[in-house]
Protein backbone atom coordinates (compact mmCIF):
# COMPACT_ATOMS: atom_id res chain seq x y z
CA UNK A 1 0.00 0.00 0.00
CA UNK A 2 2.87 1.98 -0.89
CA UNK A 3 0.38 5.27 -2.08
CA UNK A 4 1.15 8.71 -2.30
CA UNK A 5 5.05 9.68 -0.88
CA UNK A 6 5.70 10.36 2.35
CA UNK A 7 5.47 14.69 2.48
CA UNK A 8 9.22 16.06 2.69
CA UNK A 9 8.39 17.57 6.25
CA UNK A 10 7.77 14.54 7.50
CA UNK A 11 10.82 12.66 5.69
CA UNK A 12 12.94 15.95 7.28
CA UNK A 13 12.59 15.08 10.92
CA UNK A 14 15.19 13.58 12.45
CA UNK A 15 15.62 15.00 15.79
CA UNK A 16 13.27 15.80 18.50
CA UNK A 17 12.47 19.62 19.51
CA UNK A 18 14.78 21.46 21.98
CA UNK A 19 11.59 21.63 24.11
CA UNK A 20 12.07 18.03 24.98
CA UNK A 21 15.29 18.02 27.04
CA UNK A 22 13.22 20.82 28.75
CA UNK A 23 10.69 18.81 29.68
CA UNK A 24 13.20 15.91 30.23
CA UNK A 25 15.18 18.01 32.99
CA UNK A 26 11.56 19.22 34.72
CA UNK A 27 11.15 15.19 34.27
CA UNK A 28 14.03 14.48 36.51
CA UNK A 29 13.76 17.15 39.17
CA UNK A 30 10.23 15.92 39.74
CA UNK A 31 11.80 12.72 40.50
CA UNK A 32 13.95 13.89 43.03
CA UNK A 33 15.53 11.04 44.76
CA UNK A 34 16.31 9.21 41.94
CA UNK A 35 17.33 12.39 40.28
CA UNK A 36 20.93 11.17 39.98
CA UNK A 37 19.87 7.82 38.11
CA UNK A 38 16.98 9.41 36.20
CA UNK A 39 18.73 12.67 34.52
CA UNK A 40 21.32 10.74 32.80
CA UNK A 41 19.09 8.07 30.96
CA UNK A 42 16.96 11.09 29.49
CA UNK A 43 19.80 13.78 29.21
CA UNK A 44 21.69 11.15 26.61
CA UNK A 45 17.89 9.35 25.61
CA UNK A 46 17.33 12.95 24.41
CA UNK A 47 20.78 13.39 22.84
CA UNK A 48 20.88 9.93 20.65
CA UNK A 49 16.94 10.09 19.76
CA UNK A 50 16.72 9.59 16.20
CA UNK A 51 13.78 9.05 13.93
CA UNK A 52 13.72 8.01 10.34
CA UNK A 53 10.41 8.43 8.60
CA UNK A 54 10.40 6.44 5.33
CA UNK A 55 8.15 5.02 2.64
CA UNK A 56 7.25 1.65 4.59
CA UNK A 57 7.55 2.83 8.31
CA UNK A 58 8.83 4.19 10.84
CA UNK A 59 12.23 4.01 12.68
CA UNK A 60 13.61 4.99 16.22
CA UNK A 61 16.46 4.83 17.77
CA UNK A 62 18.28 6.03 20.94
CA UNK A 63 20.35 4.68 23.94
CA UNK A 64 23.88 5.17 24.74
CA UNK A 65 24.78 2.05 26.85
CA UNK A 66 22.00 0.03 25.95
CA UNK A 67 21.04 0.99 22.22
CA UNK A 68 17.43 0.58 21.05
CA UNK A 69 15.96 0.73 17.88
CA UNK A 70 12.19 0.30 16.89
CA UNK A 71 10.50 -0.38 13.69
CA UNK A 72 6.88 -0.07 12.78
CA UNK A 73 5.24 -0.52 9.96
CA UNK A 74 2.15 2.36 9.13
CA UNK A 75 -0.26 -0.26 8.00
CA UNK A 76 0.70 -2.32 11.01
CA UNK A 77 -0.90 0.64 13.29
CA UNK A 78 -3.73 -0.46 15.66
CA UNK A 79 -4.42 3.23 16.95
CA UNK A 80 -2.78 5.73 17.50
CA UNK A 81 -3.12 7.85 21.16
CA UNK A 82 -2.34 10.86 21.64
CA UNK A 83 -1.54 11.94 25.04
CA UNK A 84 -0.29 14.85 26.67
CA UNK A 85 -0.26 16.76 30.50
CA UNK A 86 -0.45 20.22 31.73
CA UNK A 87 3.39 20.86 31.68
CA UNK A 88 3.73 19.28 27.71
CA UNK A 89 1.23 21.07 26.85
CA UNK A 90 2.64 24.72 28.57
CA UNK A 91 6.47 23.24 26.26
CA UNK A 92 4.39 22.86 23.06
CA UNK A 93 4.94 18.94 23.45
CA UNK A 94 2.90 15.81 23.19
CA UNK A 95 3.27 12.00 22.84
CA UNK A 96 2.14 10.19 20.39
CA UNK A 97 2.00 6.27 21.36
CA UNK A 98 2.32 4.15 18.16
CA UNK A 99 0.01 0.83 19.03
CA UNK A 100 0.57 -2.56 17.05
CA UNK A 101 -1.26 -5.95 18.00
CA UNK A 102 1.01 -7.20 20.62
CA UNK A 103 0.72 -7.73 23.95
CA UNK A 104 1.78 -5.29 25.65
CA UNK A 105 -1.02 -2.29 27.28
CA UNK A 106 1.91 0.51 26.85
CA UNK A 107 2.70 2.00 23.02
CA UNK A 108 4.96 -0.34 20.85
CA UNK A 109 6.22 2.98 20.18
CA UNK A 110 6.07 6.68 21.41
CA UNK A 111 7.12 9.43 19.22
CA UNK A 112 8.14 12.52 21.57
CA UNK A 113 8.93 16.02 21.01
CA UNK A 114 7.32 16.37 17.31
CA UNK A 115 7.32 19.87 15.88
CA UNK A 116 3.03 19.27 15.35
CA UNK A 117 2.17 16.62 17.24
CA UNK A 118 -1.45 16.83 15.48
CA UNK A 119 -0.62 16.97 12.28
CA UNK A 120 2.11 14.14 12.24
CA UNK A 121 -0.88 11.96 14.36
CA UNK A 122 -2.79 13.08 11.47
CA UNK A 123 -0.10 11.25 8.61
CA UNK A 124 -0.11 9.05 10.53
CA UNK A 125 -3.72 7.74 10.75
CA UNK A 126 -3.88 8.39 6.88
CA UNK A 127 -1.47 5.99 6.23
CA UNK A 128 -3.07 2.97 8.65
CA UNK A 129 -5.25 0.44 7.27
CA UNK A 130 -9.28 1.10 6.67
CA UNK A 131 -8.61 5.52 6.71
CA UNK A 132 -9.16 4.96 2.54
CA UNK A 133 -10.94 2.70 0.12
CA UNK A 134 -9.39 -0.12 -0.10
CA UNK A 135 -9.16 -1.09 -4.02
CA UNK A 136 -7.19 -4.34 -3.50
CA UNK A 137 -9.86 -6.66 -5.09
CA UNK A 138 -10.22 -4.21 -8.13
CA UNK A 139 -7.80 -1.80 -9.61
CA UNK A 140 -4.75 -3.28 -8.12
CA UNK A 141 -5.39 -6.45 -8.61
CA UNK A 142 -2.35 -7.88 -11.37
CA UNK A 143 -4.61 -10.65 -12.44
CA UNK A 144 -7.84 -9.06 -12.76
CA UNK A 145 -5.99 -6.59 -14.89
CA UNK A 146 -4.59 -9.21 -17.36
CA UNK A 147 -8.15 -10.68 -17.39
CA UNK A 148 -9.76 -7.17 -18.32
CA UNK A 149 -7.01 -6.47 -20.88
CA UNK A 150 -7.79 -10.30 -22.39
CA UNK A 151 -11.33 -9.56 -22.64
CA UNK A 152 -9.95 -6.42 -24.39
CA UNK A 153 -8.56 -8.37 -27.09
CA UNK A 154 -11.43 -11.07 -27.15
CA UNK A 155 -13.38 -7.81 -27.78
CA UNK A 156 -11.43 -6.70 -30.93
CA UNK A 157 -11.48 -10.60 -32.06
CA UNK A 158 -14.89 -10.57 -32.32
CA UNK A 159 -15.49 -7.25 -33.98
CA UNK A 160 -13.08 -8.31 -36.96
CA UNK A 161 -14.50 -11.35 -37.06
CA UNK A 162 -17.81 -9.88 -37.39
CA UNK A 163 -16.42 -7.51 -40.31
CA UNK A 164 -15.01 -9.98 -42.37
CA UNK A 165 -18.10 -12.02 -42.39
CA UNK A 166 -20.43 -8.79 -43.36
CA UNK B 1 -21.26 35.07 31.30
CA UNK B 2 -21.41 33.28 34.08
CA UNK B 3 -18.58 32.92 36.85
CA UNK B 4 -18.01 29.29 35.95
CA UNK B 5 -18.11 29.92 32.40
CA UNK B 6 -15.15 32.45 32.53
CA UNK B 7 -13.25 30.40 35.02
CA UNK B 8 -13.57 27.61 32.95
CA UNK B 9 -12.47 29.50 29.96
CA UNK B 10 -9.76 30.26 31.96
CA UNK B 11 -8.58 27.36 33.11
CA UNK B 12 -8.36 26.14 29.66
CA UNK B 13 -6.60 28.73 28.43
CA UNK B 14 -4.08 28.33 31.23
CA UNK B 15 -4.00 24.96 30.69
CA UNK B 16 -3.62 24.78 26.81
CA UNK B 17 -6.31 22.72 26.08
CA UNK B 18 -7.38 22.70 22.62
CA UNK B 19 -11.02 23.58 22.64
CA UNK B 20 -12.41 20.93 20.35
CA UNK B 21 -10.85 17.94 18.86
CA UNK B 22 -10.32 17.68 14.76
CA UNK B 23 -12.58 15.11 13.41
CA UNK B 24 -10.33 12.26 11.07
CA UNK B 25 -10.59 11.83 7.35
CA UNK B 26 -13.82 10.47 6.30
CA UNK B 27 -16.98 11.31 4.83
CA UNK B 28 -18.62 14.50 5.83
CA UNK B 29 -22.05 13.11 6.20
CA UNK B 30 -21.15 10.10 8.25
CA UNK B 31 -19.56 11.87 11.33
CA UNK B 32 -21.42 11.52 14.60
CA UNK B 33 -20.33 13.48 17.55
CA UNK B 34 -21.69 11.88 20.69
CA UNK B 35 -20.68 13.22 24.29
CA UNK B 36 -21.25 11.76 27.73
CA UNK B 37 -24.59 11.37 29.25
CA UNK B 38 -26.33 13.96 31.52
CA UNK B 39 -26.34 11.82 34.62
CA UNK B 40 -22.56 10.92 33.98
CA UNK B 41 -21.62 14.24 35.91
CA UNK B 42 -23.66 12.80 38.53
CA UNK B 43 -22.14 9.35 38.73
CA UNK B 44 -18.21 11.13 38.84
CA UNK B 45 -19.92 13.42 41.81
CA UNK B 46 -20.95 10.19 43.27
CA UNK B 47 -17.11 9.05 43.23
CA UNK B 48 -15.67 12.27 43.66
CA UNK B 49 -17.64 12.00 47.16
CA UNK B 50 -17.02 8.70 48.14
CA UNK B 51 -13.05 9.96 47.54
CA UNK B 52 -13.63 12.90 49.64
CA UNK B 53 -15.13 11.41 52.15
CA UNK B 54 -12.58 8.47 52.23
CA UNK B 55 -10.07 11.10 53.35
CA UNK B 56 -12.05 12.77 55.75
CA UNK B 57 -12.72 9.42 57.14
CA UNK B 58 -8.65 8.65 57.44
CA UNK B 59 -8.30 12.51 59.03
CA UNK B 60 -11.06 11.77 61.65
CA UNK B 61 -9.09 8.04 62.68
CA UNK B 62 -6.03 10.40 63.29
CA UNK B 63 -7.50 12.57 65.05
CA UNK B 64 -9.11 10.14 67.29
CA UNK B 65 -5.30 8.64 67.75
CA UNK B 66 -4.22 12.13 69.33
CA UNK B 67 -6.78 10.96 72.49
CA UNK B 68 -4.51 8.67 73.42
CA UNK B 69 -3.73 9.48 77.56
CA UNK B 70 -0.11 8.85 77.52
CA UNK B 71 0.67 10.75 74.51
CA UNK B 72 3.32 13.18 75.36
CA UNK B 73 1.64 17.02 75.00
CA UNK B 74 4.05 17.94 72.67
CA UNK B 75 4.01 14.74 69.97
CA UNK B 76 0.23 15.55 70.41
CA UNK B 77 0.19 19.39 69.54
CA UNK B 78 2.74 18.15 65.86
CA UNK B 79 -0.04 15.82 65.29
CA UNK B 80 -2.71 17.70 65.44
CA UNK B 81 -1.07 20.37 63.96
CA UNK B 82 -0.30 18.05 60.54
CA UNK B 83 -3.73 17.10 60.80
CA UNK B 84 -5.17 20.43 60.53
CA UNK B 85 -2.88 21.28 57.79
CA UNK B 86 -4.26 17.87 56.06
CA UNK B 87 -7.89 19.06 56.63
CA UNK B 88 -7.01 22.63 55.37
CA UNK B 89 -5.68 21.00 52.61
CA UNK B 90 -8.66 18.73 51.67
CA UNK B 91 -10.94 21.99 52.17
CA UNK B 92 -9.07 23.69 49.79
CA UNK B 93 -9.12 21.21 46.91
CA UNK B 94 -12.56 20.56 47.38
CA UNK B 95 -13.62 23.43 44.87
CA UNK B 96 -10.98 23.13 42.35
CA UNK B 97 -11.26 19.02 42.57
CA UNK B 98 -14.88 19.75 42.00
CA UNK B 99 -14.55 22.04 39.06
CA UNK B 100 -12.02 19.45 37.62
CA UNK B 101 -14.92 16.73 37.53
CA UNK B 102 -16.92 19.39 36.31
CA UNK B 103 -14.85 19.75 33.24
CA UNK B 104 -13.74 16.23 32.94
CA UNK B 105 -17.53 15.82 31.95
CA UNK B 106 -17.61 18.68 29.62
CA UNK B 107 -14.84 18.29 27.58
CA UNK B 108 -15.26 14.72 26.60
CA UNK B 109 -16.15 13.69 22.69
CA UNK B 110 -16.62 10.91 20.99
CA UNK B 111 -16.74 11.24 17.25
CA UNK B 112 -17.62 8.69 14.87
CA UNK B 113 -16.86 8.92 11.18
CA UNK B 114 -17.63 6.20 8.85
CA UNK B 115 -13.84 5.11 8.62
CA UNK B 116 -12.50 5.28 12.21
CA UNK B 117 -13.21 6.70 15.75
CA UNK B 118 -12.10 9.28 17.82
CA UNK B 119 -12.04 9.51 21.93
CA UNK B 120 -10.85 12.60 23.23
CA UNK B 121 -11.11 13.22 27.15
CA UNK B 122 -9.69 14.77 29.62
CA UNK B 123 -8.41 18.51 30.88
CA UNK B 124 -5.11 18.12 32.74
CA UNK B 125 -4.11 14.57 31.41
CA UNK B 126 -5.49 14.67 27.73
CA UNK B 127 -5.65 12.14 25.51
CA UNK B 128 -7.18 11.67 22.08
CA UNK B 129 -7.12 8.17 20.69
CA UNK B 130 -7.90 7.33 16.82
CA UNK B 131 -8.79 4.17 15.54
CA UNK B 132 -9.75 2.66 12.34
CA UNK B 133 -12.81 0.31 11.82
CA UNK B 134 -10.46 -1.97 10.22
CA UNK B 135 -8.66 -2.60 13.08
CA UNK B 136 -11.66 -2.72 15.41
CA UNK B 137 -11.68 -6.49 17.33
CA UNK B 138 -15.22 -6.58 19.37
CA UNK B 139 -17.07 -3.90 21.28
CA UNK B 140 -17.99 -4.42 24.65
CA UNK B 141 -20.79 -2.76 27.02
CA UNK B 142 -20.75 -2.34 30.60
CA UNK B 143 -22.59 -0.56 33.69
CA UNK B 144 -22.37 -1.05 37.16
CA UNK B 145 -25.54 -1.55 39.29
CA UNK B 146 -25.33 2.65 40.23
CA UNK B 147 -24.24 3.71 36.33
CA UNK B 148 -27.23 1.41 34.93
CA UNK B 149 -29.53 3.31 37.49
CA UNK B 150 -28.28 6.39 35.87
CA UNK B 151 -29.48 4.89 32.72
CA UNK B 152 -25.53 5.11 31.96
CA UNK B 153 -23.45 2.65 30.29
CA UNK B 154 -19.18 2.41 29.24
CA UNK B 155 -18.87 1.42 25.77
CA UNK B 156 -15.43 -0.08 24.93
CA UNK B 157 -13.69 -0.25 21.67
CA UNK B 158 -11.22 -3.02 21.57
CA UNK B 159 -8.80 -3.57 18.83
CA UNK B 160 -6.21 -6.13 18.61
CA UNK B 161 -3.59 -6.58 21.25
CA UNK B 162 -3.24 -7.29 25.12
CA UNK B 163 -2.53 -5.88 28.60
CA UNK B 164 -4.37 -3.92 30.49
CA UNK B 165 -3.99 -0.77 32.71
CA UNK B 166 -5.25 2.52 34.47
CA UNK B 167 -3.54 5.75 34.35
CA UNK B 168 -5.46 8.73 36.19
CA UNK B 169 -8.88 6.72 36.80
CA UNK B 170 -9.47 5.91 33.15
CA UNK B 171 -8.85 2.51 31.61
CA UNK B 172 -6.01 3.52 29.37
CA UNK B 173 -5.05 0.26 27.90
CA UNK B 174 -3.26 0.63 24.75
CA UNK B 175 -6.25 -1.43 23.04
CA UNK B 176 -9.17 0.25 24.35
CA UNK B 177 -11.04 3.28 23.05
CA UNK B 178 -13.95 3.98 25.95
CA UNK B 179 -17.27 5.74 25.23
CA UNK B 180 -17.05 6.56 28.98
CA UNK B 181 -21.06 6.76 30.66
CA UNK B 182 -23.08 7.20 27.54
CA UNK B 183 -26.51 7.34 28.47
CA UNK B 184 -27.15 5.67 24.07
CA UNK B 185 -24.81 2.84 24.56
CA UNK B 186 -26.96 0.82 22.45
CA UNK B 187 -27.64 3.23 19.75
CA UNK B 188 -24.23 3.73 19.08
CA UNK B 189 -23.06 0.29 19.52
CA UNK B 190 -25.95 -1.10 16.62
CA UNK B 191 -23.95 2.13 14.47
CA UNK B 192 -20.81 0.75 15.19
CA UNK B 193 -21.78 -2.86 13.86
CA UNK B 194 -23.37 -1.63 11.21
CA UNK B 195 -19.87 0.46 10.19
CA UNK B 196 -17.54 -2.91 10.93
CA UNK B 197 -19.75 -5.11 8.94
CA UNK B 198 -17.86 -3.81 5.27
CA UNK B 199 -14.75 -5.76 6.85
CA UNK B 200 -14.79 -8.88 6.45
CA UNK B 201 -10.91 -9.64 7.04
CA UNK B 202 -9.22 -10.43 10.43
CA UNK B 203 -8.25 -6.72 11.21
CA UNK B 204 -4.60 -7.31 11.17
CA UNK B 205 -2.28 -6.35 8.61
CA UNK B 206 -2.72 -5.64 5.42
CA UNK B 207 -5.27 -7.36 2.68
CA UNK B 208 -3.25 -9.55 0.76
CA UNK B 209 -4.24 -9.75 -2.30
CA UNK B 210 -0.82 -11.70 -3.58
CA UNK B 211 -1.76 -14.56 -1.58
CA UNK B 212 -3.02 -15.78 -4.58
CA UNK B 213 -1.08 -18.77 -7.06
CA UNK B 214 0.78 -16.40 -8.84
CA UNK B 215 0.73 -19.71 -11.75
CA UNK B 216 -2.89 -18.21 -12.15
CA UNK B 217 -1.92 -14.63 -13.16
CA UNK B 218 1.13 -16.28 -15.56
CA UNK B 219 -1.34 -18.40 -17.22
CA UNK B 220 -3.91 -15.30 -17.64
CA UNK B 221 -0.97 -13.40 -19.19
CA UNK B 222 -0.34 -16.57 -21.70
CA UNK B 223 -3.83 -16.43 -22.81
CA UNK B 224 -3.60 -12.57 -23.31
CA UNK B 225 -0.45 -13.45 -25.60
CA UNK B 226 -2.36 -15.74 -27.55
CA UNK B 227 -5.50 -13.65 -27.91
CA UNK B 228 -3.65 -11.18 -28.90
CA UNK B 229 -1.74 -13.38 -31.29
CA UNK B 230 -5.29 -14.34 -32.74
CA UNK B 231 -6.67 -11.05 -32.91
CA UNK B 232 -3.17 -10.07 -35.02
CA UNK B 233 -3.59 -12.85 -37.42
CA UNK B 234 -6.96 -11.86 -38.04
CA UNK B 235 -6.27 -8.25 -38.63
CA UNK B 236 -3.67 -8.90 -40.95
CA UNK B 237 -5.37 -12.91 -42.62
CA UNK B 238 -8.28 -11.35 -44.88
CA UNK B 239 -6.01 -8.62 -46.77
CA UNK B 240 -3.02 -11.12 -47.68
CA UNK B 241 -5.80 -13.66 -48.58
Amino acid sequence: MSASPIPPHIVAIERPRESLLTYYVLTAIAANVALPFVFPYLYFRYHTMRYRFDSDGIHMKWGIIFRREVLLNYSRIQDIHLRSNLIERWLGLARIEIQTASGSASGNMTLEGMEDPGGMRDFLYSRMRGTRKEQAGTASDPLAAVLHEIAGELREIRTLVERSRS
Amino acid sequence: MTITEWAKEVVLRLAHVPAEPNVPQGAEESVRVFNAGRNYFTWRMILWGLGNAAIALILLVAFAFSFIPTLPPLVRAIWLAVLAGAAGMLLASIPITYFLQRLNYEMRWYIVTDRSLRIRSGVVWLQEITMTFANIQGIRVNANPIERLLGLANLEVRSAGGGDSTTHGEPSSGHVGTFAGVDNAEAIRDLLVERLRVYRDSGLGEKTVEARDPLSLSAAREVLQETRALRNALASGPRSA
